[in-house]
């Protein structure tokens, strides 16, 4: 049985009617058409679908949408505009930290929570933020190197 | 192109890629991201069991779903094949854990895994064969009708006299290496979405290495023309050798569209990931190598057994790799290869990052690890005294006209203390040095290594470059933009990159064997050249000059001599599309290495014209309680020819090294009964951020005459040296000779505990 849910993503509320067992995910892309959100593993390991609730960054497709009422929820499409870049967003350009680019959206989330909440993280810091988000193209190194350089500014 | 590095002004410098902003922010396009009107979800049934009989497939209840809008089984493909020894659809045999047997498309994903829930197949169970030893047995069963045995393929190849060169050694060691089996584990799954809803018109949207492979494969198989079939390749979301061509996801979501007439996708679970497209197979070597008293390297005898799994796919191509390359790395007067794919019933196996030849440098560089301890040398100066040089032609006739081994070796001992740190490191903690090469492109695939492009100027002085090769995420659409900027004498960000789609992009073989940067980088080159002779015409009649003496330099054309008279590019641009005769400029190039064919009977060719080469120092601690290793640092040297984009060329070290160290330390398909006993990022343990190492990347230019700029491959080259260097390594840190990979904590643990007896 669908239920009617008033969704808040990056500001604009939608209302989706939506059945019960439908994740986060799953509408993000699926109802609302915001496809910068990336279906990776569907079962929690990637850490591509990521995205911010309430400060936090959440795993997209282990999220039921249901359990999203009221929350305010970014996605990547959230965090900037065609016109200016988030600052980690420029600074995984420029330091070389995109290669595939898959899996960058949800490593840009995460780093993004990361430095909202703590603004000069540490090198073991960063890596324990990023601990769960995997990158087969770059072996993270100028992730890391970027989101320390993102933090500086 | 005899310019000196430094002289460039695009070339070499540290360019962000172009797709970054769209990537980064999220509006990069890939395959899952396109919906198409009427657009139908597909599943496939897979079998259950390694082998076995069908006996009867019930489609009635799937297809009385509502909602399900085609089903298929072998019945609806006609006899199809997908590669030389498969169904697309199993007729009356299974032969693997996942083997494809039906598949149904509905309107949407919960009813296609319902409706695929619904059809009923009953199988009578046969006992499989698991290993290369059970396959091998004199008594087995052919797993294939069509066969009398278990060998798939076999190759052997003989240069020079071994017999000769073994009589004449000082010394000979054998060992036996043996690799277990590994899993791309790219993080966009296999995607397929297909509209054959017209029978003379197949647009096929998916992630690929190579558009022309997958296009002439599909079109041929399903009987239409090559102009028939369109193959639009979005963002890849990596590719790591494995996702070369058409596999049957491809065919399926064909097959299920032109049925329901409606376009189809198919998006594989993390399951069929792990199950059924997985990356490396098993691989046992047995390595018979002979030196002379001093160090001299001169002959080494291979026998490799391979688990090629259910079918044979592509790898009958890295069986010939491993035989033509094991003696193109050090001089040695002579080899011998014998190589066998072993058909069981494990799930068939791919390419993986580093294409089967990572197993092959593993076993030889430590076992000449082991012959320079016996002999007392030391294993960087064993490396150097054997390297090959610029002008050596291998036994098999590579022929190197540029060659840094030495270099990268010399390179990496210094930075990385290696005389400082070799056998004066405390307990528990060692160093080791692998060194790899790779060659540039070449012929081997195909007879010939085409690509070609297209470079069409637009009014404001800007560019369009037209490819067919794809980016997978190693940046070479940014290089190919850098090398055309060089080349017009305009700024990278005039420039914008079409590609992927083959309606409009030229042909190109595509990013495989490390041709990218090579093959498509000439033809870019030689289509610029063409677009600057078409602009060389209008800026001649302006000055009164001829046109072989205009100048393009810095967004400025002007004559030889006087660069007072110089005009802007954009100006010239402009002055050609609106003169009288209304003239269109496209530069037009193509490249084809005039390198030599492979002789199938005696492989003995220049296959390609540039080879890379690479040394790498690792330096590891192992912890003694646990069996764990951790790579503390590495120290890469790559000899890449030039650096086109300095920022790319790490990127593809970082990379190389971090996904070596997974292959090295980590990763393994723990396999029982046919299945993948660990099919999930969490349990198929790969490196993340806290096992990243410290890296000194030290890049070598030899600047290859062939190369464009002097450019070779950076695709796979480093990767090759990664897996010895860190398992020489761990070697030097336990005193236990490392023959198996991965080197993980339980086959640590045993090395210490039989050491300690």
């Amino acid at each position: 049985m669908k239920q009617i849910l008033s969704l808040t993503v990056n500001n604009d509320t939608y209302e989706v009617a939506v059945s019960p067992w439908r994740t986060l995910l799953d509408v993000l892309r699926d109802d609302l058409g915001l496809m910068g959100t990336k279906r990776g593993c569907g079962s929690g390991t990637c850490g591509v679908c990521t995205v911010i609730i309430d400060g936090r960054a959440i795993l997209s497709c282990l999220t039921l949408a249901l359990e999203c009422a009221g929350k305010s929820i970014t996605t990547i499409e959230g965090i900037s505009s065609p016109e200016s870049l988030h600052p980690i967003q420029k600074s995984f350009i420029e330091n070389g930290a995109v290669q595939c680019g898959f899996c960058t959206p949800g490593i840009v989330m995460t780093s993004k929570a990361l430095l909202d909440e703590k603004p000069q993280p540490n090198d073991d810091e960063i890596k324990e933020a990023l601990a769960g988000t995997f990158c087969r193209c770059t072996g993270h190194i100028k992730i890391m190197e970027a989101v320390k350089k993102a933090s500086k500014q | 192109m005899a310019k000196k590095a430094g002289h460039y002004t695009v070339v070499g410098t540290r360019q962000p890629r172009l797709d970054g902003a769209l990537k980064a922010s999220g509006r990069a396009e890939f395959t899952d991201d396109v919906v198409l009107p009427g657009m139908l979800r597909g599943k496939i049934v897979r079998s259950p069991i390694p082998s076995g009989k069908i006996l009867n497939i019930d489609t009635s209840k799937a297809e009385r779903l509502p909602g399900v809008r085609a089903v298929i089984t072998y019945k609806d493909t006609n006899g199809l094949m997908s590669g030389s020894d498969k169904f697309l659809l199993c007729e009356n045999m299974v032969h693997f854990f996942g083997d494809e047997v039906a598949a149904v498309a509905a309107v949407d994903e919960d009813t296609a895994l319902e409706a695929a829930e619904l059809i009923a197949v009953d199988y009578e169970p046969l006992p499989p064969l698991l290993s290369m030893e059970e396959a091998m047995a004199a008594q087995a069963p052919a797993l294939h009708d069509f066969m009398t045995d278990n060998i798939a393929d076999e190759v052997t190849m003989s240069f020079g006299d071994p017999d000769q060169a073994f009589a004449e050694s000082d010394y000979i060691r054998e060992d036996e290496f043996s690799v277990q089996p590994t899993h791309s584990a790219f993080s966009e799954h296999h995607i397929v979405l297909a509209d054959f809803s017209l029978p003379d018109r197949l647009t096929v949207w998916t992630p690929i290495q190579s558009s022309a492979i997958i296009k002439s494969s599909m079109a041929s198989n399903l009987g239409l023309t090559d102009s028939s079939v369109r193959i639009v390749n979005l963002h890849t979301g990596g590719a790591f050798c494995g996702r070369g061509g058409d596999k049957p996801h491809h065919y399926i979501a064909a097959l299920l569209s032109r049925k329901a007439g409606r376009p189809v996708k198919i998006m594989c679970t993390a399951d069929e990931e792990f199950l059924v497209y997985r990356g490396g197979g098993k691989y046992k070597f047995k390595l018979r190598t002979g030196v002379k008293k001093d160090g001299t390297l001169m002959v080494m005898d291979a026998d490799l057994v391979h688990d090629c799994g259910a079918y044979m796919e592509t790898q009958f191509i890295l069986l010939r790799f491993v035989g033509s390359n094991m003696q193109a790395l050090y001089k040695m007067n002579a080899s011998r290869y014998l190589g066998k794919l072993i058909y069981t019933n494990n799930p068939p196996y791919f390419f993986h990052h580093g294409a089967g030849l990572v197993a092959m440098r593993f076993a030889i560089d430590s076992q000449l690890n082991l012959i320079a301890g016996e002999l007392g040398i030391d294993p960087v100066d064993f490396r150097f005294k054997n390297a090959v040089e610029k002008g050596y032609i291998t036994p098999a006739k590579f022929t190197y006209a540029s060659c840094g081994l030495k270099e990268c070796i010399t390179k990496a001992a210094r930075k990385a203390g290696w005389k400082k740190k070799y056998g004066k490191l405390p307990a528990y903690r060692g160093i080791g040095i692998g060194c790899g090469m790779l060659r540039s492109g070449g012929k081997g695939m195909y007879d010939h290594d085409n690509s070609s492009v297209f470079i069409k100027l637009e009014e404001a002085g800007k560019a369009a470059l037209f490819t067919g090769l794809p980016d997978m995420g190693q940046g070479s659409h940014t290089t190919m933009a850098i090398i055309a900027a060089e080349t017009l004498g305009i700024r990278i960000e005039d420039i914008k990159v079409v590609a992927g789609d083959t309606d409009v992009t030229p042909y190109d073989v595509g990013a495989i064997s490390q041709r990218g940067t090579f093959t498509t980088g000439n033809a870019t080159i030689n289509a610029a050249l063409d677009a600057k002779r078409q602009l060389a015409k209008t800026a001649a009649e302006k000055f009164g000059v001829k046109p072989a003496v205009i100048i393009f330099q810095d967004r400025k054309v002007y004559p030889k001599g006087s660069p007072e008279k110089a005009v802007s590019f954009e100006d010239i641009v402009y002055a050609t599309l609106h003169s009288d005769e209304g003239r269109y400029v496209m530069g037009r190039g193509f490249y084809n290495p005039p390198s030599g064919q492979s002789d199938m009977s005696k492989y003995e060719a220049n296959t390609a014209l540039a080879y890379s080469f690479g040394a790498q120092i690792a330096e590891v601690e192992v912890d003694p309680e646990t069996g764990m290793v951790k790579l503390l640092r590495m120290t890469v040297a790559h000899d890449v020819g030039r650096a086109i984009n300095v920022l790319g060329v790490e990127g593809q070290l970082d990379g190389q090294v971090f996904s070596g160290m997974g292959q090295t330390l980590f990763e393994e398909c723990v396999m029982e009964g046919g299945q993948v006993l660990n099919p999930s990022l969490l349990d198929y343990k790969l490196p993340r951020p806290f096992e990243v190492p410290e890296i000194e990347r030290i890049i070598v230019e030899t600047s290859d005459p062939y190369g464009p700029f002097g450019a070779k491959e950076v695709g796979q080259g480093p990767i090759q040296c990664t897996s010895q260097a860190i398992a020489n390594a761990v070697s030097n840190a336990i005193g236990v000779p490392i023959k198996e990979l991965p080197i993980t904590p339980e086959r640590v643990l045993k090395a210490i505990r039989e050491k300690a007896g």
